[in-house]
């Protein structure tokens, strides 16, 4: 009976080992897959006067927050050369983003964080725990999303990155000197803040030169499918032909509009644009059949975010720059080349 | 769609022909499985050819839900197949994602030659449905649970060795000729070239279900495995097989997409899960196993895509869609209820 018992305590330790060696290689597998970090948080375990930084991100198998954690790695070495760690606490997926988020944060505390940097996603979800951060004494700094107004709430010290709004109003006003008349917009996220902000501010953008946007809300049956949101956006340019641009929320949609004009053969008619960067738009960009990409510079978020983390602790380094923008940069035929270089680099 | 046997025993009589009426008369046609799927597809299509206006019948606008249809088709046919058979296959998407990073890593980061990449990325979708089957038949564990923990396995998987491998999780291709046209290509500017690979995959298979004995055994084997077990049919082979066959079609799919956009993404494949299981719902196949029809999922499929792409011709806010395609989902699954109830219980007692 008692070695019964055993065999079966056994076998449920086993599994739960297994379990948890599976779910430690999938975090290792999406959130920090360098070797770097792992020996950095435990050469800083002494504590020999190093800084100790987290970085709440996105998962890193979108194309964007794999830049946002180059730029975080990159500036990690600053912070280990001097005895310090950075530490990347992503989601396993977006199902459930603010609460588990502001679960990381938690994270980040416990583990004994010296400074965090988290993004305000939903802030009603996470600011709860970000201001149990800046309660405990640890300096926060807010990064990619929430902007100034979500720093100052909470308390931390600075925001940096991108403002979606303003990244939009500026393809507007971009597109306006085109002579672009009436934009689609693609929304393959619709709901979500961000996407909205970004055709929000398109459409401020646009008609401020008398022009018109308006937004193609995608279903989620659609989203990580290119031939589904391809044909969609075929569809609405043949149905509408007074549409003389489209313009999407991310890259990999701008592949499939870029398929889409082609297919309705209005290459002509209708130029295309799209927010983010990647090194299919440069070549794209490059070769003229897509008009321009907007920028916010992901590499840059992580890379300042984690040196201010790491000077403000040390030196008690604070920037004038309030909040720190990292975008948006407007990459177009003009300075093409040099944004192609940065992509090959896994940097743009 | 690997033969279950090499061996090759004859058996083309009629005799084996499941569930076929021949010379069935024009009443028996509402006794048909599929009858309810067919009613579903023409009704999808009348509402948005009328509310479509000519864009939607136009050739840009066929091509809209038949591109859409072939590649959801591709993944569709198999696992409605897997699902006959009683099992679900959720890791398609990482299949999918896996194979289209394979392609783009090993043809496009390190410039092997594409065909070389196209073997390599199809190979791994076999590889990943042998370990689906083998895990299945042998620990018992319902497929449910291990293809969802090799959806997120091979996602982890594909991530990470991209990073390692490339720094970024969107790697671009060059194809070049003749894999571009083979695979990746538009046919008039419009019709991919996916579609012939769709109907391919549905001749194969739909002679595989209707007209050999391994569609005996497939049925067979959903409907009671215990039987089907006791009458001599290679249950764990049949299966392993079968699970070869959706990784099969998941990895061509991602090898399309690669090709026909230049470029492959990490995050991308995984709506087919969902889709290509609600497509073989709306095709009338149980999710119990042991009843459903090649033509039927097919059906499903263009059902699913015209639904899908046409709500964007009608003009209307697209915000709608998903609620349309959750009403049809019903709508669809009521509807096969009532059609197979009057198929089965239809016994030819007066038979003249």
């Amino acid at each position: 009976m008692s070695t019964k018992r055993t065999w079966v305590r056994t076998g449920l330790a086993t599994m739960a080992a297994a379990t948890l060696l599976l779910v430690s290689a999938c975090n290792s597998g999406s959130s920090s897959s360098t070797g770097t970090d792992d020996e950095a948080t435990t050469a800083s375990g002494g504590g020999a006067g190093g800084v100790d930084i987290y970085v709440v991100g996105g998962k890193s198998d979108d194309p964007f927050w794999s830049r946002v954690k180059r730029g975080a790695e990159d500036a990690a070495k600053v912070a280990e050369s001097t005895g310090g760690s950075v530490t990347w606490l992503g989601p396993q997926n977006y199902d459930n983003l603010g609460p588990d988020a502001a679960k990381l944060i938690d994270t980040a505390v416990s583990n004994g964080a010296d400074v965090v940097v988290g993004p305000d996603w939903v802030p009603e979800a996470e600011d709860a725990a970000f201001k149990r951060v800046v309660d405990k004494g640890i300096p926060l700094f807010i990064y990619n999303s929430g902007g100034l107004e979500a720093a100052d709430s909470v308390g931390a010290l600075n925001y940096i990155g991108s403002d979606d709004h303003e990244a939009g109003v500026a393809g507007g006003e971009y597109l306006g000197e085109q002579g672009v008349q009436h934009v689609l917009c693609v929304n393959t996220l619709p709901g979500a803040a961000n996407s909205e902000a970004r055709c929000a501010g398109l459409a401020e953008g646009v008609e401020g030169s008398g022009g018109e946007a308006e937004q193609l809300p995608m279903p989620s049956s659609s989203f990580g499918n290119p031939t589904a949101v391809s044909q969609g956006i075929k569809a609405a340019l043949l149905k509408d032909d007074t549409v003389d641009a489209v313009v999407t929320i991310g890259t990999g949609d701008a592949d499939a509009a870029a398929s889409a004009i082609e297919q309705a053969e209005l290459g002509d008619r209708v130029s295309l644009g799209t927010f983010d960067l990647d090194e299919t738009q440069l070549s794209r960009i490059k070769d003229g059949t897509q008009l321009f990409a907007i920028d916010q510079q992901p590499y840059m978020q992580g890379y300042l975010a984690v040196s201010m983390a790491n000077s403000y602790v040390l030196y008690g380094i604070e920037l004038p720059q309030r909040p720190l923008l990292t975008g948006p940069a407007i990459i177009d035929g003009s300075n093409v080349e040099s944004a192609i270089a940065g992509a090959e680099a896994g940097v743009r | 769609m690997a033969p279950v046997h090499t061996s090759t025993a004859p058996a083309s009589d009629g005799a084996t022909v499941p569930s076929e009426s021949r010379g069935a008369a024009l009443g028996n046609l509402v006794r048909r499985p599929e009858t309810g799927a067919l009613i579903g597809t023409l009704s999808v299509f009348v509402f948005f050819a009328i509310f479509g206006g000519s864009q939607f019948l136009s050739a840009g606008g066929t091509a809209s839900w038949l591109n859409v249809a072939a590649e959801l088709g591709i993944i569709a046919i198999p696992v409605g197949l897997l699902m006959i058979s009683g099992e679900l296959d959720l890791s398609v998407g990482s299949v999918l994602a896996s194979s289209s990073m394979t392609l783009a890593i090993v043809s496009g980061h390190w410039g092997a030659p594409v065909g070389l990449g196209i073997l390599l990325a199809l190979g791994l979708g076999l590889l990943t449905g042998f370990l689906n089957g083998l895990l299945v038949t042998r620990t018992g564990v319902p497929s449910f649970v291990v293809t969802l923990a090799t959806n997120f396995g091979l996602a982890g998987l594909t991530l990470g060795l991209s990073r390692v491998i490339t720094g970024t999780t969107s790697v671009a291709i060059d194809p070049g000729s003749p894999a571009k046209e083979l695979f990746g290509t538009l046919l008039a500017n419009k019709f991919e070239v996916a579609i012939f690979w769709w109907i391919g995959v549905v001749l194969v298979v739909g002679w595989m279900l209707h007209a050999s004995r391994y569609g005996n055994w497939i049925l067979a084997v959903g409907g009671d495995t215990v039987s089907a077990r006791a009458t001599g049919i290679p249950v764990p082979k049949v299966k392993i097989a079968l699970f070869m066959g959706s990784a099969l079609g998941a990895a061509l799919v991602g090898v399309i997409q690669t090709l026909l956009y230049n470029s492959a993404q990490v995050a991308n494949g995984q709506a087919f899960v969902f889709n290509s299981i609600i497509a073989v719902v709306i095709g009338g196949v149980l999710l119990t196993g042991g009843y459903g029809s090649v033509v039927g999922v097919v059906l499903g499929t263009l059902t699913f895509a015209i639904v899908q792409q046409g709500i964007y011709y009608t003009g209307w806010n697209s915000d709608w869609a998903s609620l349309i395609l959750g009403i049809l989902l019903l709508a669809a699954v009521l509807m096969n209820n009532t059609f197979r109830k009057m198929a089965l219980s239809y016994a030819p007692k007066r038979k003249a």
